[in-house]
């Protein structure tokens, strides 16, 4: 949920977009990281673990524990808590090991 | 790229840092990792105190504008989104964006990474809604999101309570502050007060036994005094305290040094700052865990100490500015932290049978004379 009057901040003006998560359509805001606006739609499970596929969410929200990583746009392994929310973005959870990155580095 | 000095990481020590030498007219590059500078203080909306003469008391966002905004005349170039990874065999510093590699030859750099949260791990500490309290705290302040509806806060430090108090702010309900120890860490009486005020139950020798639930957080069982009790909570913010990030250090071949007062795990170095590699110092949370002055202050000292090595002021300047600075530092320094900072400078200044600075010579007599 997003917080609409902020204590000290002053008023949020950021604009609205739209992103998907599995495949299903979601709003953010510009400016947001993937892992805040997932939790502002209520998403809190962003995937499994490699080995034991244990639920995974946001937990350092810094870039430091690989805790939230999610596919995004095609790519494996991205720290969601520190890429930024972009418009049309399409974002999946990662549920086991990652492919190998064929696309850029066949061979 | 060539420049006098590197600084990693624009937190409030780089910022602070840049200006001061720059300011002295040091070519000045910042790196940061992240896609905007500020490090932790864009989330802060409290405002400081024990802040240096030369400040204003700003709230923490307010604060790293500033910062920022008085380098826009000088000579920073700054590298947004870039990260340190390694060090060339010709002295030169690698950094990337993720794509290209840059090489930086520079005459000084200076470390300031600052640290980052140390975990608690009980049953149930990786699931989603479980998190750092700096987290909690980024995405009410600097998203704008809610983590969570009920929350426990586990530790009892400044920061602990200080997150507590800004997340019952926002609507969310605080079920309680969980310390395992039988007092609050925190001292300041204000925020104590604050909690108090906000009706938030303190669960003293308490610990959290296990967070359950099913794809998140829903309850957590606390034990209090050897009785178990199911909080109904969806948010758990784990406060227990902060450590020096390593990482660069490890990269620059800097050697480290254990002391529990600042944190844990951190570089040596010596009374002007400088790591045990020539030319590479180090500044703020890094160099040891202190309050904000000491963070913004020990940036200015790393800053002098490379316009020193320069030669980019005259003798007469440097001495009144490392004097004012380091007066400044053992006024606002918890004595404590600088207690252990002088000790770990004493050893190094020892072991390689360098001598002292005056300043932080004095300083080591003030301190023994309370």
């Amino acid at each position: 949920m997003h917080i609409t009057h902020h204590p000290v901040l002053k008023k949020d003006e950021r604009k609205e977009i739209k992103f998907f998560f599995n495949d299903e359509p979601l709003k953010a805001k510009v400016g947001q990281s993937i892992a805040a606006a997932l939790m502002a739609n209520g998403i809190k499970k962003f995937g499994v673990s490699r080995k034991l596929h244990q639920s995974r969410g946001l937990f350092c929200a810094s870039g430091r524990c690989y805790s939230c990583f999610l596919t995004v746009d095609g790519l494996d392994h991205v720290l969601s808590c520190s890429t930024l929310v972009e418009e049309g973005m399409e974002v999946y959870s990662n549920l086991s090991d990652p492919d190998v990155r064929r696309g850029k580095n066949e061979n | 790229m060539r420049t006098d000095l590197l600084i990693v990481g624009g937190g409030p020590a780089g910022l602070n840092a840049a200006y001061k030498a720059a300011s002295y007219g040091l070519k000045t590059i910042i790196v940061d990792k992240w896609f905007s500078l500020g490090g932790q203080l864009r989330q802060q909306t409290q405002s400081y105190d024990h802040l240096p003469q030369h400040f204003a008391k700003l709230r923490g966002y307010k604060l790293a504008d500033f910062l920022i905004d008085r380098l826009k005349p000088l000579d920073v170039t700054i590298l947004e989104k870039h990260t340190l990874i390694g060090a060339y065999s010709d002295g030169s510093v690698g950094v990337t964006n993720e794509k290209d590699i840059l090489p930086i030859d520079a005459k000084n750099v200076l470390i300031t990474t600052g640290a980052m949260e140390e975990p608690d791990i009980f049953p149930g500490w990786t699931l989603p809604g479980v998190m750092t309290a700096g987290a909690a705290q980024i995405l009410i302040n600097r998203e704008r999101v809610l983590p969570g509806k009920q929350a426990l806060i586990l530790g009892s430090n400044e920061f602990a309570l200080e997150v507590a108090a800004q997340l019952h702010d926002c609507g969310i309900a605080i079920k309680g502050i969980v310390e395992n120890r039988s007092e609050l860490l925190c001292q300041n009486e204000k925020l104590i007060a604050r909690i108090s005020n906000a009706e938030i139950p303190i669960v003293l020798n308490g610990v959290i036994e296990s967070a359950i639930g099913k794809g998140k957080v829903e309850e957590a069982y606390v034990n209090h005094n050897g009785n178990n009790a199911l909080y109904d909570v969806d948010l758990i913010c784990v406060a227990k305290g902060i450590t020096p990030i390593l990482e660069p250090f490890e990269v620059m071949n800097c050697d480290l040094i254990y002391r529990e007062r600042l944190g844990g795990w951190l570089p040596e170095y010596y009374g002007n700052f400088e790591t045990t590699n020539p030319s590479i110092y180090v500044a703020g949370n890094a160099a040891g865990i202190t309050n904000m002055g000491g963070i913004l202050l020990t940036g200015e000292i790393a800053a002098i100490s490379a316009v020193e090595s320069l030669n980019a002021a005259s003798t007469v300047q440097i001495k009144e500015e490392k004097e004012y600075l380091w007066n400044e530092l053992y006024r606002i320094e918890y004595n404590s932290v600088l207690e252990a900072r002088l000790d770990v400078i004493n050893e190094l200044h020892n072991e390689k049978d360098a001598q002292l600075p005056p300043l932080v010579d004095s300083l080591n007599g003030r301190l023994i004379n309370g």
